[in-house]
């Protein structure tokens, strides 16, 4: 780890010309760090300690120097290694799948979460009980006629 | 949920558990090993480091060929560049060409190796590792010695200066360059 700093700092250090140029950086080695493979490691940059990633921070860090946009950065890297080279597949054509499959499982893991909550839920409900209608039976009703006849 | 609603969010399901097992069998088997000894090397096509024009392996179709896979950033590489150079000049009189492939490299990084160790044999890149893959290189340096008919006789997977690869690959160099 500490090599590896040492080297970026010197690739760092012997750029302090063309840095100079270059008053405000467009982006970090930081930051591209995380979005760049590790061509032989498989791992992004920021996880590698290979000589592979050296050699491809040291450019990172070059261009940066040299007032270079993340998106130039990243296609430069790309016409020289592939497209393997950056964490995450272009958005376009075919890898577009890629960004759109997790986003479409988890809705339609969350449409069939919310239906199986919704009918667990009507399960749960208790049934309405039917009350039954008090029927008078037909003494009653009869007394109760002639009571209101007194009335009439 | 009808039976028929049910029956069918089943079925979906076991579609998808089943695409997935496919994935991981056509994963599996397309998996790049590294060609057997005595098995016809993987042909390819690559741009020239520095990109001037391409060279294809069966041009070379009738002369035994040394492919040589390195990196510029490959420490070992550098200390067989030397033997690589001195073997090339003794042997390209009997015919036998020595390709060297840059793979997984910054071509500007390649072209300053190949000059600090002058090195004149054909250099050639892979960028993406497509042919690299294809030869299941893990490491570098790794060489492979092919016949006149472009069959392996010879794989080092390591540099050719290290003890048991050095005695290998002059033995699979002449017995090449003989047959």
């Amino acid at each position: 780890m500490i090599l590896r700093l040492l080297a970026v700092a010197a690739a760092a250090l012997a750029l302090a010309g063309p840095a100079a140029a270059c008053a405000h950086p467009r982006t970090s080695l930081a930051y591209l760090e995380g979005q760049v493979m590790c061509p032989i490691c498989h791992t992004t940059l920021d996880q590698s300690d290979s000589a592979a990633a050296r050699q491809i921070e040291a450019y990172i860090a070059q261009r940066i120097a040299q007032c270079a946009s993340a998106r130039q950065i990243e296609a430069e890297l790309v016409a020289n290694y592939g497209p393997a080279i950056l964490a995450a597949p272009p958005r376009k054509g075919f890898d577009l799948l890629a960004w759109w499959l997790p986003i479409a499982g988890v809705l339609a893991g969350a449409a069939l979460l919310a239906l199986g909550v919704w009918r667990w839920s009507r399960r749960r409900e208790p049934e309405p009980v039917e009350l039954a209608e008090p029927g008078l039976d037909e003494e009653t009703e009869r007394r109760l006629d002639e009571l209101l006849a007194r009335y009439d | 949920m009808t039976r028929q609603l049910k029956l069918s969010v089943q079925l979906l399901a076991l579609a998808c558990v089943a695409g997935l097992l496919a994935l991981l069998v056509w994963q599996l088997s397309h998996q790049q090993h590294a060609p057997r000894v005595g098995s016809l090397a993987p042909a390819f096509t690559l741009r020239r480091l520095g990109g001037r024009g391409e060279v294809s392996l069966a041009s070379y179709r009738g002369h035994p060929v040394v492919l040589n896979f390195w990196a510029s950033w490959c420490v070992p590489c550098k200390s067989e560049a030397a033997v690589l150079e001195r073997d090339w000049t003794r042997y390209r009189r009997r015919g036998v060409v020595f390709l060297g492939i840059d793979y997984h490299d910054l071509a500007e990084d390649a072209r300053r190796f190949v000059s600090a160790h002058a090195l004149t044999f054909p250099m050639l890149e892979d960028g993406s590792g497509r042919v690299t893959g294809s030869y299941g290189i893990s490491q570098v340096p790794e060489t492979y010695v092919l016949d006149r008919r472009g069959r392996i006789v010879a794989h080092l997977a390591g540099p050719i200066t290290a003890g048991p690869f050095a005695a290998e690959f002059d033995r699979a160099l002449a017995e090449a360059a003989a047959a």
